[in-house]
């Protein structure tokens, strides 16, 4: 009897063990799953391998049906060849696919170019990595600096 | 001997903050300080700088273009507006259904425009003339050769330009902005002046190259 009390212990104890290890596994695929700081970068090709062209970012990540990133506090940033800042478009919110090269939004999306003497804002829009075309479906303003200035004025 | 040095220091440091300063004010021409005078004869040996203008609020605001969706090919360093485009800018005011704007490197400038379909322009002129275009393609290009600055903007598929001169239309028009001159390519019509019949004192405008400087557009 005092045999059988050790054995129903044990066997809660591994049950109770069990239970607890999946607890804390599942936990741990949660934190996985929704990641912070989500950054993804395509660099150029040789010569200027170590040179990154673009790079999407963001505050947090977390993973939606069919392999889609759901991106908040969206960051893309064009670089040319010397490294330097082309463009830099912000939006809250996207849906990245990552195996398309697809960022797409109905929010609000600001761009700016790396020199600042081109500004636009607009309502939606889709980001294709793979060819570096951005396109903005409602609403665009562009705000245009210095750039058209001639020297006898007009 | 080190308030020697001490002094003469002081000397030469105000005498180089006082040149600078009078650089900055030698337009003003009047100066009480002795010192600042002789400078002043100094750097008169080079030609004083003109007053300097105020910035023109024409140049330095910025242009703004609205339109229901637009394109960027961070690539090819383009940007496509579709769909009511509208231009603003001091100078003028355009609308077509297409622009495509070549984007210029970092601090440059825009070397060339293309406005489609439906293009209308009215810009002012610096003596306050208004112009009315009308075209179905408009190509603005800047090019430096020779540090000769050239703007042309090429206006074609019925281009009309209205102004107090009268109306000009051609199978080609092209306007020189950097210059204000503007030629035609094969004139078609060129309308009496809009002014009352009778009136004299107005030129009608000429056609062929060579024409009268006109305003530019923007």
């Amino acid at each position: 009897m005092k045999m059988k009390f050790h054995n129903s212990v044990l066997v809660a104890t591994f049950f109770a063990a069990t239970w607890f290890a999946a607890t804390i596994v599942r936990a741990q695929q949660n934190a996985a799953g929704h990641a912070s700081d989500f950054s993804s970068a395509e660099y150029y090709d040789a010569p200027h391998a170590q040179q990154m062209k673009s790079r999407i970012s963001g505050a947090e990540a977390s993973p939606q049906p069919g392999g889609l990133l759901d991106i908040k506090k969206l960051k893309l940033e064009e670089f040319g060849v010397d490294g330097r800042l082309e463009a830099v478009a912000e939006a809250p919110e996207c849906v990245y696919d990552s195996m398309n090269g697809l960022a797409n939004s109905p929010d609000h999306l600001q761009m700016q170019t790396g020199d600042g003497n081109l500004s636009v804002e607009g309502e939606g829009f889709l980001w294709r990595q793979t060819n570096h075309w951005l396109t903005i479906s409602n609403h665009v303003q562009t705000v245009i600096k210095g750039v058209m200035e001639s020297k006898t004025g007009l | 001997m080190k308030k020697i040095y001490l002094i003469a220091f002081l000397a030469l440091a105000g005498a180089w903050i006082v040149r600078g300063q009078t650089n900055v004010a030698s337009t003003n021409a009047v100066s009480t300080n002795t010192v600042a005078e002789i400078l002043a004869l100094v750097t008169t040996n080079t030609p004083a700088p003109a007053p300097p203008q105020p910035p023109s609020p024409k140049t330095n605001a910025p242009t703004k273009i609205d339109s229901d969706s637009a394109d960027f090919d961070m690539n090819g360093h383009q940007a496509i507006y579709h769909g009511n485009v509208r231009v603003d800018s001091p100078q003028m005011k355009l609308t077509c259904a297409q622009l495509t704007v070549n984007l210029p490197p970092a601090g440059g400038h825009i070397q060339h425009i293309v406005a489609e379909t439906n293009v209308v322009i009215d810009a002012t002129d610096e003596k306050g003339g208004t112009n009315h275009v009308t075209c179905d393609k408009a190509v603005y290009d800047y090019k430096v050769q020779e540090s000769m600055t050239n703007e042309p903007i090429t206006l074609t598929g019925n281009p009309q330009v209205v102004n107090a001169q009268g109306t000009n239309t051609a199978d080609e028009i092209i306007w020189d902005r950097a210059t204000g001159h503007v030629w035609e390519k094969n004139p078609h019509m060129v309308s009496s002046p809009n002014v009352d019949i009778g009136k004299t004192d107005t030129n009608s405008p000429a056609s062929g190259a060579n024409n009268p400087p006109m305003p530019k557009l923007f």
